[in-house]
This record gives C-alpha cells, sequence and structure tokens, in this order.
C-alpha cells in the first residue's frame, strides 16, 4: 500500500475568486457555490492512495443541456468527456468507461439516476454516478454537479455532493471540468488536484530557421504551454532562436527560461499573460556572462542559475530581480541543474566534480554550507519534489530513465521501462506524477507517467518537444 | 570521457590572457604548436590556402550553399556572406564520443584558422560548442561548453587574443546531420566558428 502526504494549501473562497486566470487562453476562475471549509493557513492533509483497497467506481453521465442544438450537444459531452478524464488521471475512483454508459442519456434529476438501474452493479458497475446540468447565459455558463449513489449501491439514490459552478467560460469549456474536478477531489478526497495546472516545454514544431551555419540551416525552439492533459497547445515565446529549460515561477504567473535570442544564453522572465512581450533579463547577461536554468525557490524570492560568468559553469543565487548575485558552488568542475529544496533552505544540483565528467547530485545549503553528494551515481535534471523526493534522469548514452531517490531511505526507483530514451523530469506539484521528455514514440516528446511508474500519456504529438515544466497550483 | 590534460606550463599564459574574464579556476587547456607552427596566411586578400582536409560539411538540408571562396575578397564580403560560404575560411573541428580534447587533426585546423584570424585582425568570433544526440540535453550543454572553450584555448594559445574569441554551447540542440547513426554524429560533435564582426 502507498501512503502518500500531501501538503495541502486550503484557500479562502474570497482568495479563489480573487484570482485572475491566465492567458494564453482567457480563463476566468470558476467559482463554486458549495460552502467551502477554508482555514485561513496551510493544513496538512494525509492521503492514503491504496492499491488493495477497493476503490469507489465512479460513472460521469452526459450532462443536461437546456437547449436542443448541435453546439449544446457538444458542450455537454465535452465536459462529461473532460471531467471523467480528470479523475481518472488522479485514480482516486475507479471510472466507467463512458462508451459503456453513452446509451444511458443525460440525467437531469437525481431520481434518473434511481430509475436507470443499469447505471449500478447490473449494469455498468458504478458505485456512484456524477450528472451534471449546464445553463447557458451569453458567453458564460454554469453547471449544477450532484454526485449520486447508483443504483444497487448502499447509498442508492442518495446525494454524496453537490455544488453548482459558475462563470465558466465558452471560449475554454475544458477549464470548467477541469475546476469541477480540482474541487470534488479537494473536498471529496482532500487532494490538491492537478486539472487546472498547465505544462510549458519547448517545441521546434513551427520551426522557425535561426540562420544559417555553412550552408546548414538551423531550427530554433520557442516555449509553448499547454493544460495539464495537453489540450489547448499555444506558443509563449517569438523570437526565432532557441528557447529551453522553460521554469514556473511558485505563483504559477511567470515562466523564466533560457533564451539564445542575443546569440548568447541568458535567463529571461515573462508573465504568462504577455506570451513573447515584457522580457525581464534578472541575469544581466552578455556574450562573457551567460546563464541559464534558473529556478525559483519555493517563496520566489529569490533566483538560482547556471552562470559561466566565473570561467565555468556555477550554481549562483540572486534575489528574484536579479540583484545581489553570488556564486554559491564556485568550484572548477561544471555544476548544473540547481533545484530547490521545498524549505528553500537549500539546492539540489548536479557536478562532475567527483568523475572529471559523470555528472552526480549534490546538496547544499544557500549559504554555500554543508555540501553532500547524496548518491554515487550518474543523476541529470534531478527536480525536488515536495513528496520527499528527487525526480532525476539516470542511465547514458540512449538508455536514459526517469528515476525516483527517496530522500529518507536514499533509495533509487527506476520509474521509466527502459523504452526509449526518456530525460528533463518535472515533477506535479501534487507529487503524484512527473512529466518527461522521451523518444518512445519516435521524435522526442512530452509524456507523463504516476510516481508509481505506470499510466503512461502521451502530451505532444507535433514536432520535437522537450525541457517540460509543471506549473504550481495557484 | 577524461578531462583534458592541464599543463602547467601554460598556466602563466592562463593568469595573464584570461584576467578579463576573472578565471580563476579551470585555467585554460593549451596546446603546444604541432612542430612546423602555424600555417603561413595567403598573402593579399586571397583566401587562405586550404587546410588539411576535415570530414566533409554536413548534409545541406535546404538552400543551395553559396559558392566558395576562390577568387572572392574576404573584406569585401559581409559577415552573413561569409558565415554562409560553403568553403568557409574557419573551418570546424571535430570530436570523439563524449570529449573535449583537441586530437592533431583538429590542432592543424585550429592552426589554419589562426593564420586567417591573423590575416584578418579585426576580425571577432563565436566558437560554437556542439555535440551529438546521444545524453541528455542538459549534460550536453556542459559538454558542448568545454568543447567551445578546448578550441577558444588552443586558438589563444596560437596567439589569438582572448577578446576576439566568443565561446557559446549549443549542447546537442543544433545537429548539422539530422542523422540518427555514427556518419551524423562524428559531423555533430563539433566547435564550429562563426564571424561576428569585422
Amino acid at each position: 500500500m502507498h501512503r502518500l502526504q500531501v501538503r495541502t494549501a486550503l484557500m479562502g473562497a474570497a482568495v479563489a475568486a480573487l484570482a485572475t486566470i491566465a492567458v494564453p487562453v482567457a480563463t476566468r476562475e470558476v467559482v463554486a457555490t458549495a460552502q467551502q471549509t477554508a482555514p485561513p493557513q496551510q493544513a496538512e492533509l494525509s492521503v492514503t492512495l491504496s492499491s488493495t483497497t477497493k476503490r469507489t467506481v465512479l460513472a460521469v453521465a452526459d450532462f443536461v443541456v437546456p437547449s436542443g442544438d448541435a453546439e449544446a450537444a457538444a458542450l455537454s459531452k465535452l465536459l462529461s468527456d473532460v471531467l471523467w478524464a480528470d479523475f481518472d488521471f488522479e485514480r482516486e475512483y475507479s471510472l466507467v468507461p463512458r462508451a459503456k454508459t453513452a446509451s444511458f442519456g443525460a440525467p437531469a434529476r437525481p431520481e434518473d439516476v434511481a430509475q436507470q438501474p443499469d447505471w449500478g452493479s447490473s449494469g455498468a458497475g458504478a458505485d456512484a454516478v456524477v450528472i451534471g446540468t449546464v445553463t447557458r447565459s451569453g458567453k458564460e455558463f454554469s453547471v449544477k454537479i450532484d454526485i449520486v449513489g447508483a443504483p444497487g449501491s448502499p447509498a442508492a439514490g442518495q446525494i454524496g455532493f453537490s455544488s453548482l459552478y459558475e462563470h465558466c467560460s465558452l471560449a475554454n469549456p475544458r477549464f470548467c471540468s477541469h475546476s469541477i474536478a480540482d474541487d470534488i477531489h479537494k473536498k471529496k478526497r482532500g487532494l490538491d488536484g492537478v486539472a487546472r495546472t498547465r505544462l510549458a516545454f519547448s517545441s521546434d514544431r513551427d520551426s522557425a530557421r535561426m540562420g544559417t551555419r555553412t550552408g546548414v540551416l538551423v531550427s530554433g525552439k520557442e516555449i509553448y504551454v499547454s493544460d495539464y492533459d495537453g489540450a489547448n497547445q499555444q506558443r509563449f515565446t517569438f523570437n526565432n532562436s532557441l528557447n529551453i529549460h522553460s521554469r514556473w515561477s511558485p505563483n504559477g504567473n511567470q515562466i523564466v527560461f533560457t533564451s539564445y535570442q542575443t546569440s548568447f544564453p541568458d535567463i529571461y522572465v515573462a508573465d504568462l499573460a504577455q506570451a513573447g512581450r515584457g522580457l525581464r533579463r534578472p541575469g544581466n547577461g552578455n556574450d562573457r556572462v551567460q546563464n541559464n536554468q534558473a529556478a525559483w525557490s519555493p517563496d520566489g524570492s529569490k533566483i538560482a542559475y547556471v552562470s559561466n560568468r566565473s570561467g565555468n559553469y556555477d550554481i549562483w543565487i540572486a534575489n528574484a530581480d536579479g540583484g545581489d548575485a553570488r556564486n554559491l558552488t564556485n568550484h572548477p568542475a561544471a555544476d548544473q541543474n540547481p533545484t530547490w529544496s521545498p524549505n528553500g533552505q537549500q539546492i539540489a544540483f548536479t557536478s562532475d566534480r567527483a568523475t572529471g565528467s559523470t555528472p552526480q547530485l549534490y546538496l547544499i545549503g544557500i549559504s554555500g554550507q554543508a555540501i553532500e553528494r547524496l548518491i554515487d551515481q550518474r543523476v541529470d535534471r534531478p527536480t525536488w519534489s515536495t513528496l520527499g523526493f528527487i525526480a532525476f534522469t539516470s542511465g547514458a548514452n540512449f538508455g536514459h530513465d526517469i528515476s525516483l531517490l527517496d530522500l529518507v531511505s536514499r533509495q533509487v526507483t527506476v520509474l521509466t521501462d527502459g523504452k526509449g530514451d526518456n530525460g528533463s523530469p518535472a515533477v506535479s506539484p501534487s507529487g503524484r506524477h512527473i512529466a518527461f521528455t522521451t523518444t518512445r514514440w519516435g521524435k522526442e516528446q512530452i509524456a507523463i507517467v504516476d510516481r508509481r511508474g505506470s499510466d503512461v500519456r502521451q502530451i505532444t504529438n507535433t514536432g520535437n518537444n522537450t525541457y517540460p515544466s509543471w506549473q504550481p497550483i495557484r | 570521457m577524461r578531462r583534458s590534460g592541464i599543463s602547467v606550463l601554460i598556466v602563466t599564459l592562463a593568469v595573464t590572457t584570461l584576467a578579463v574574464a576573472g578565471c580563476k579556476k579551470k585555467p585554460p587547456v593549451a596546446f603546444p604548436p604541432a612542430s612546423g607552427g602555424p600555417a603561413t596566411p595567403a598573402g593579399g586578400g586571397n583566401p587562405p590556402p586550404p587546410a588539411p582536409v576535415p570530414p566533409q560539411p554536413p548534409t545541406i538540408i535546404d538552400n543551395p550553399p553559396v559558392t566558395s571562396t576562390a577568387g572572392k575578397d574576404l573584406n569585401a564580403m559581409t559577415i552573413d556572406d561569409i558565415n554562409k560560404l560553403e568553403n568557409s575560411p574557419l573551418k570546424p573541428i571535430y570530436f570523439l564520443y563524449d570529449s573535449d580534447e583537441i586530437d592533431d587533426a583538429s590542432k592543424k585546423i585550429l592552426e589554419a584558422n589562426a593564420s586567417v584570424l591573423k590575416q584578418y585582425s579585426t576580425w571577432v568570433i563565436t566558437v560554437e560548442g556542439h555535440c551529438d544526440e546521444r545524453g541528455t540535453a542538459e549534460y550536453n550543454l556542459a559538454l558542448g561548453d568545454r568543447r567551445a572553450l578546448s578550441a577558444k584555448n588552443y586558438l589563444m594559445s596560437l596567439g589569438i587574443a582572448a577578446d576576439r574569441l566568443r565561446t557559446v554551447s549549443y549542447g546537442k540542440e543544433f545537429p548539422f546531420d539530422p542523422g540518427h547513426e555514427e556518419g551524423a554524429w562524428s559531423k555533430n560533435r563539433r566547435a564550429h566558428f562563426m564571424l561576428v564582426s569585422k
């Protein structure tokens, strides 16, 4: 039995309502009217993920839409499909395949579920059914959600959950379902779901040509942003050069990345709401001061990054605006890939100082104290999770896999199964999934695997896609 | 790979030439010039003599290349045009897998490149470090950096001033040959020289 400690930040309803969301896709916070038990401070919840205990079997019905037009019907199906996929992703419930219940219609009321025995143990096998009713109002709509005990279940006909979700936008209905999924996971399971989070990654899909190399034209890479499930992929940078190493700010509103737009790598910060504009350069780089691989501290006040300004790659720390930059590692070996501890007091990074060429994993205090090698094996691109492990790329040549280092036991678990070349892991904010780059389907693509090593999902399928990063929960 | 050997003999050179970078660590790796010394520059505005033959430039992907330097006056050409020359006056050097060591063939090429830089004494170049697709993207950034620095340091040992030599690592991001076998990889493990001002 796996037991995951999930750190949960409960936000007050007012805060949630005030938070503005997010371009590139115009989305607005979906407001749930159900009573929220909202302690003002962070609370820590423990969620037990069991592989032996039987999970509740959940079915998601087509939602009811008032008008019978084709657009409304499509909206209904989309909303329930996305909600189903969000539940399926987190694995808190066992899901009845949507196709299995496609002919059951769209129940408008809990009684409608009770009167359709096929939902329950004599048919689809659901313990409970999620039903929804959509009400449109201009460019917005709302969804009334009920979770009803299925016929034959101990709670048959009872309403286990009920909430109204308002201010859903027709411009991005998927976000409405994501908001519903996160809300239900939170209230029913105590889980901070990631359905509303996004991924950033690099892609050569638009293949802007960077220039000529003695007869060879070279393609650039731009940063793209998508929903966590790969939907709504949108370009974020527009400078026709190489743009890599994206990382999100702790508040999820900014992305820092490495760009070669001046012909030399430097770190750039851009607001999610201003794709391609308003770039800031906290590393103050030039051809002699080259910076890359930046990462924000957990409180957002500092950045760590790699710089060659002392003659070779070292880890540097500065204030988020670039002030007070100092060399943290200061070693003639190549130090790279800084990742912050959840409490912001340590940084893990890779260095080839012990081997002369093979990068290994080190830990250092942010004042430069207590340097320690964590494990004696090849490590690249570590990413520190709040759940007490570090995900990294293991292996060499073409045999790279994604592995997890448990920081208490110091045990390493290999997550991927040797299919293709795998690298650049990014951990979801809940720590339950890892996004990574893989060649198992041919070109380089972004994939997600759960932290047990199962349920691999392909996120991208156009061009080569690399360097994923996962937006924090906002 | 092994990190390239560091010669005590060149520490003095390193301190003086790299002072501008404030480098107090990782002294630049320099190599004694090959016997016979640097190649003799060609006279006048003519292009330098052909260097010892390196591996051929990689497969041309798209546009046909501009014709060779034969008969062209580099002083009259734009920087872009010079960089686009199929037969560039600055030849790339190639590396063994996972290595940043300058082998004998590369030394000869760098000596020819140094001659060109001495002939065109105002040229400033960028040394790009490139890698093949094996290994992680992040690791290859560091390897490309080491390759660029190896080439830069050897050019410095031949008398080219540090402030004329910039370096940048592209890791494995810009393969010159998109293939997935040693024939392509051998072209992609390189230090590439780009003219940035003249």
